[in-house]
C-alpha cells in the first residue's frame, strides 16, 4: 500500500500532512501510537525543508511517500531545494542544565530517536530522506 | 500531642488540550508569559498533560522557554499527567531530567 502528497515547503501546509498521514493511518490500519510517530518526524523534517531550502520568492517541492510492507512503514520526503543534510547536524547536548540547553536542534535528534532507520541521499537534483519504522507486533 | 499543619498553596494549572505542535506552540508560549507575570503571582504552574495528546519539537521549545522564565521569575514548574506518547517524547529530548514531571496531579 502506497500514498504520495505533494505540496509547497510553507509552514501553512503542515495542515494537509497530518490529514494525508491520518488518512494512510487509517487505511493501513496503523494504530495511534504509529501514527503519532510518524506524524512528528514528518512535521521536523517538513519544517528543515521550510527553514533551510526556501530562497526569496520561492518554495521548494515537497513530496511526501508513504509505503507500507508487511512489517515496515517507510517514509521519504524528497525536495528539490538547495543540496542539505539534516543528518549532519550537531546533536543536541542532552546533559545541560535547564539554564544551558539550547532551544534548537531537538526536531532530528528526536526523528532519529523514533524511526528504525533515516537515510539522507541527494538524487537527481532533490534532497531525498528516507525514514523507516518497523511494526511491533 | 496534637500536631497540625495546613498548607494551602494556589498552584495555577495550565491545560492543554489536543496538539502542542509548530502552530499551537507560540500560543502556548504566550500563555505560560501571561501566566508567570499574572497578578497575584502564582505560588506554582504546573501543566496539566492529561489532554494531550501530540508534542513535537517546536512545543518542547515552548515548554523549555516557560520553564526557564519561571525560573527566573523564581516561580516552581512543573508538568504532570503526560500521556505515554508525549511522555516518551520529554524523555527522549532530555527535558524529563531538567523540568520536573509528575505522574499525577498533586
Amino acid at each position: 500500500m502506497t500514498a504520495r502528497r505533494t505540496v509547497p515547503a510553507e509552514a501553512s501546509q503542515l495542515g494537509v500532512l497530518h490529514e494525508f498521514l491520518q488518512e494512510f493511518g487509517a487505511a493501513a490500519g496503523l494504530g495511534p501510537a504509529r501514527i503519532q510517530s510518524l506524524e512528528l518526524a514528518l512535521e521536523e523534517i517538513f519544517l528543515n525543508v521550510v527553514m533551510h531550502g526556501s530562497q526569496p520568492g520561492t518554495s521548494p517541492r515537497v513530496e511526501v511517500s508513504l509505503a507500507l510492507d508487511a512489517d515496515t512503514v517507510t517514509m521519504t520526503v524528497e525536495d528539490d531545494g538547495p543540496p542539505f543534510d539534516p543528518l549532519s547536524l550537531p546533536p543536541p547536548e542532552l546533559h545541560l542544565s535547564l539554564e544551558e540547553r539550547r532551544v534548537g536542534g531537538l526536531g532530528v535528534f528526536l526523528v532519529r530517536q523514533m524511526m528504525d532507520s533515516v537515510d539522507y541521499a541527494r538524487v537527481a537534483g532533490r534532497n531525498q530522506l528516507r525514514m523507516r519504522k518497523r511494526h511491533a507486533r | 500531642m496534637n500536631l497540625r499543619t495546613e498548607a494551602l498553596t494556589e498552584v495555577t494549572y495550565l491545560i492543554p488540550e489536543g496538539r502542542l505542535d509548530f502552530d499551537a506552540a507560540p500560543g502556548f508560549q504566550q500563555a505560560i508569559d501571561l501566566l508567570l507575570s499574572a497578578t497575584p503571582r502564582p505560588a506554582a504552574v504546573v501543566i496539566d498533560g492529561a489532554g494531550l495528546e501530540y508534542v513535537s519539537s517546536a512545543g518542547l521549545r515552548a515548554v523549555l522557554l516557560g520553564a526557564r522564565a519561571a525560573q527566573k521569575a523564581g516561580i516552581p514548574f512543573a508538568l504532570c499527567a503526560l500521556q505515554p506518547a508525549v511522555r516518551e517524547v520529554f524523555e527522549l529530548s532530555g527535558f524529563s531530567k531538567i523540568i520536573p514531571v509528575h505522574r499525577a496531579r498533586l
